[in-house]
């Protein structure tokens, strides 16, 4: 078997091989049964070993892209739980989206934010006040509600607007010592729920603790976008987006200040590094991907009220970037995707399971241990658990390698001499 | 409108003391472990919610076996209190034994992070009792005080309106007076209070001296959490019905009052409390009369948040505390 | 000329002097050494000009600007770097990526050009790669550019600490007790190392130092702390005979008894 695998670790050939066949039928049972939660969770499951085959990044890149872009809603388009699996795709999509902004924060910068679903609610409100009629009630131009054409426009918006809150309240806190941002973030995510649910007086903004109901679906070229199935392109663009900008900045002079204001603020300020400038990057940066996020969200349920954006939502997102791996954007890809989907299908299946069970009399479960309820036992064990016994989460953070032989310089004279030459004249 | 402001002060003080006695006692608990660890001890608010169930249920079994009615009522509330901070007091250091040791030289991210999980597991294994035992996760105690007394402001000056309060309010007030006065006599008077202050100071140097520095940490956390589950049953008897979420919202507050006061002072978390508690009250009573109505009181949490950000910003050392040299 | 000017500078925390009236000038590329007993306030004094503590009172100027009331990021961008007595790198990333974190301040793309991939940005990047691996040769450590910098041997951080602190391209660099901890081949190496920057990069270095044969071997000047005073100033040979010198390491008697 030992000898199996590291054959197998081997031959690419034979890799691919296996696992063209796996995606082939996964994807078809998917494609031929009616109902199968389980194929689409391992055509879902192909992703991560693909992230594990011997291939070229290129080559997994093109690969991801034409089974989550192309194979995956082809053949879930067959079955009657079409929309619901495109659903569940989607929302994974826009926590993926969340906690790799949550990860630039903690994982990157070392900064603890525990009110991160604020940011997400100001984007969804943003767009939700200016997408109905609410937005009449305080504007003194323009007519309301918006076009849906504008809901392009306000995933930008929206990405600003929860970057200014993040350094507005990044200010005051970040120039103060590092863990008083946990509790003040920790409140502050709290005092958005609250000022969302009282901003209906003395004028009517985000009309209270009612919601904002009948939000104008997003169009494309005159076509309304109503269905997950829909959504899942939008939100899986954001995400190929957004993935860019965190591989991007990572190894960037960006990145590496993050990182290096993580490991030691002292050393970092001594090496010019600014320390206020850089945590605020990392924070609204971060809050902006959030922010864009809840625009998305509140195009997608037509409807915003501040039930969707409590503590537990702000715990859920930290959740998924600690089991994930902190700074690991793949890690925190695998997190976000796992704890979405133990949270909508498992849970939920789990809970419709032991109803029956106790139903048909198997077994008497009392009501108040139904998973679905347990979220809050459930993901304060897997930060214990994880905090204690794997901080570096699954997939740990990798560094770069990099290859010597670039970096030799032939030709060109080390500037270091150049340097003291310059200064020999000076 | 300002006439409506001095009539309800007298109203207005009384509230805000009880409140502003149970805020500075949680931070106490909040101070004394960041003073000897630096970490905010985010579960905290969760074992004054834990203590507030304990000390309901012991109550209900009390009412239930016929004890309450027996017994005067200030003996049953000094044995719920005594009983109540022995478990939270054990559940705090059990809490530091198994979650927060073994990170004592890990990032702070990652204790911090293990602080919230605790926080989170409290709560929800609280609400699935609650719920199994009694159907629901908000209880209601049975009442211990059920006097109401008059304090007689508008004798003292014309101006003033009557303040009313139940007898519960005396109890709690002097209570929470005598656990603060108790609390500071054994930090600065005792030679474990002495421990708690060296290792608080520097826990190497303490180490050499042979002060035990793991036992003194677990005495803190005693020491911190039965007085974070003394007050939740305080809370509880003051306002009679408690969920397993109250501690979140307090805690914030709490902790507010510990910076306010200057984090790792003990007196100051007291004054801190009591200012917070206060000013909380007066936005409560006059926040909607003031703005003319522009900002009610649900705005009252709001305040709290407001203030731990304005004392940050213009003195993050608090009132009390001295602006720490990091050293290089 | 002195390049960097310090005028009665001194230092208290909470009326505790750390530092008291300390005038210092420190000649363009020179190697001075500022030695004393522990808790002499050799480090304060270094925290005070890398804008680390506020001096309650006095003056820094390097080549005629004042140092006092800028940040340590502002310090650096000035042209001070340092290395730290109590080692600070950044344990986790890569060798490489240390000493390309000392560069922060030399390139120049911001994040819009980072993320719309410009060719100025991208050519930076490249060079600062290329420029921190020379930086890696240039302290012989080029071979471990990919390992964490907290799995290096003691000597091999420290090191590392001076690269990362050359990628600053500082006119002043200050190397808090470099030597500390080595054995005595890694000290003839620093030594070294020491020397060259100073000749071929024409960098002043100030060091703080306790192994007196490295001071007196390789300063051309040396001043000494003690109880926050500068106590004794002069050339190795001078200070290695000054009475107060010799006094303030050993104790008074020490004179009668030698």
């Amino acid at each position: 078997m030992k000898a199996l695998i590291s054959s197998l670790s081997e031959n690419r050939l034979a890799q691919i091989l296996l696992f063209s066949v796996y995606v082939l039928i996964t994807s078809a049972s998917l494609f031929l049964a009616e109902k199968s939660v389980v194929a689409f969770l391992l055509l879902l499951l192909s992703i991560l070993i693909l992230y594990f085959l011997n291939l070229k990044t290129v080559w997994k890149w093109i690969i991801g892209f034409v089974i989550l872009g192309v194979l995956l809603p082809v053949s879930a388009s067959q079955g009657p739980s079409y929309q619901s699996y495109m659903e569940v795709a989607t929302l994974v999509g826009i926590y993926v989206a969340m906690a790799l902004g949550l990860n630039i924060v903690v994982g990157l910068a070392g900064l603890l934010d525990l009110g991160f679903v604020a940011f997400f609610a100001v984007g969804a409100y943003t767009y939700g006040i200016f997408a109905t009629p609410q937005a009449a009630n305080f504007m003194p131009f323009g007519s309301y509600p918006l076009s849906g054409g504008s809901f392009w426009i306000f995933l930008l918006i929206g990405c600003f607007a929860a970057a200014l809150f993040g350094i507005l309240l990044g200010i005051p806190v970040l120039r103060v010592k590092g863990d008083y941002l946990a509790i003040v973030t920790l409140g502050f995510g709290e005092i958005i729920r609250i000022v969302f649910n009282n901003m209906d007086k003395p004028v009517n903004i985000t009309n209270g603790s009612m919601g904002i109901a009948s939000i104008t679906p997003p169009s494309i070229f005159g076509i309304d976008l109503l269905y997950p199935n829909q959504f899942y392109y939008v939100v899986f663009g954001i995400v190929l987006f957004t993935i860019y900008v965190v591989r991007k900045l990572e190894y960037s002079k960006v990145g590496r200040a993050w990182k290096a204001v993580r490991e030691n603020e002292i050393a970092a300020q001594a090496m010019g590094i600014p320390l206020v400038k850089t945590k605020l990057t990392a924070f609204a940066i971060g809050a902006s991907f959030s922010g864009m996020m809840g625009v998305v969200f509140a195009a997608k349920q037509t409807f915003v009220d501040p039930t969707s954006f409590t503590l537990l939502e702000s715990t859920t997102i930290l959740v998924m970037v600690l089991l994930g791996g902190m700074g690991s954007v793949p890690g925190v890809i695998l997190g976000a995707a796992v704890v979405t989907i133990l949270n909508l299908q498992v849970l939920t299946e789990l809970t419709n399971w032991m109803n029956q069970l106790s139903l048909s009399g198997v077994i008497a479960i009392p009501e108040a241990l139904s998973p679905v309820k347990m979220q809050r036992f459930i993901f304060g064990a897997l930060l214990i658990a994880f905090a204690l016994y794997r901080s570096q989460g699954l997939l740990p953070a990798k560094n770069r390698k990099y290859n010597p032989e670039e970096l030799k310089n032939k030709t060109e004279k080390s500037s270091i001499l150049l340097l003291s030459k310059e200064k020999r004249q000076a | 409108m300002l006439t409506d402001v001095i009539q309800t002060l007298p109203q207005v003080i009384v509230d805000g003391l009880t409140l502003g006695a149970v805020y500075a006692v949680i931070a106490i608990g909040y101070t004394m472990v960041y003073g000897i660890l630096e970490l905010i001890n985010f579960a905290h608010g969760e074992i004054f919610m834990t203590g507030a169930f304990i000390g309901t249920a012991i109550l209900l079994t009390f009412s239930g076996i016929g004890w309450l009615s027996a017994m005067p009522a200030i003996i049953v509330l000094i044995i719920v209190l005594i009983a109540t901070s022995i478990l939270t007091g054990f559940l705090g250091m059990g809490i530091e034994r198994v979650a927060y040791r073994p990170l004592r030289n890990a990032p702070k991210l990652i204790t911090l992070i293990t602080a919230i999980g605790i926080s989170f597991l409290l709560q929800d294994i609280i609400r699935f009792i609650a719920e199994v035992k009694k159907g629901n996760y908000i209880i209601t105690g049975p009442s211990l005080f059920t006097g109401k007394m008059k304090l007689e402001a508008s004798s003292l000056w014309p101006q003033f309106h009557d303040a009313s309060f139940k007898s519960t309010f005396l109890v709690v007030l002097i209570t929470a007076i005598i656990m603060m006065l108790v609390l500071d006599l054994f930090v600065n008077h005792t030679k474990w209070g002495m421990a708690i202050r060296a290792v608080a100071q520097d826990r190497d140097t303490a180490a050499l001296m042979t002060i035990n520095v793991n036992k003194v940490i677990s005495v803190t956390f005693f020491v911190g959490s039965a007085l974070g589950g003394a007050t939740g049953v305080l809370f509880a008897v003051q306002y009679g019905t408690i969920d397993p979420y109250i501690g979140f919202i307090l805690g914030i507050k709490a902790f507010t009052a510990a910076v306010l006061g200057g984090i790792g002072n003990i007196r100051g978390a007291m004054v801190g409390g009591m200012v917070i508690g206060m000013l909380e009250m007066f936005a409560a009573a006059n926040l909607s009369g003031l703005t003319g109505g522009v900002f009610g009181a649900e705005y009252k949490d709001v305040f709290a948040f407001i203030i731990l950000i304005v004392v940050l910003i213009f003195k993050p050392e608090g009132l009390f505390g001295k602006a720490a040299v990091e050293k290089v | 000329m002195n390049v960097l000017e310090v005028t009665e500078l001194s230092k208290s925390f909470g009326g505790l002097a750390a530092n008291s009236n300390i005038t210092m000038g420190i000649k363009k590329n020179s190697i001075t050494a500022v030695i004393g007993p522990n808790g002499a306030g050799k480090t304060t004094f270094f925290n005070m000009i890398t804008g680390v503590y506020k001096p309650t009172s006095g003056d820094i100027r390097l080549n005629g600007k004042t140092l006092v009331g800028l940040r340590p990021d502002a310090v650096a961008k000035q042209g001070i770097a340092r290395t730290f007595q109590n080692i600070r790198l950044f344990k986790d990333i890569p060798v490489l990526e240390n000493v390309m974190a000392g560069m922060h301040t030399h390139i120049t793309s911001n994040w819009l050009g980072i993320l719309l991939n410009l060719p100025k940005a991208r050519h930076e990047e490249d060079e600062a790669k290329k420029e921190a691996y020379r930086l890696l040769e240039y302290v012989g450590l080029e071979h471990l550019l990919n390992e964490a910098a907290g799995s290096l041997s003691y000597g091999a951080q420290r090191r590392l600490e001076i690269a990362r602190a050359l990628a600053t391209k500082p006119s002043v660099l200050l190397l808090d007790e470099p030597a500390a901890g080595m054995n005595p081949k890694e000290t003839k190496e620093l030594t070294d190392l020491v020397q060259t920057i100073r000749t071929q990069l024409n960098i002043t270095i100030i060091l703080i130092e306790h192994d007196m044969k490295l001071v007196m071997g390789i300063s051309d000047y040396i001043f000494v702390l003690d109880h926050g005073e500068k106590i004794a100033e002069g050339k190795p040979h001078e200070i290695r005979n000054n009475p107060r010198v010799i006094e303030a390491y050993l104790g008074k008697g020490a004179l009668s008894l030698a």
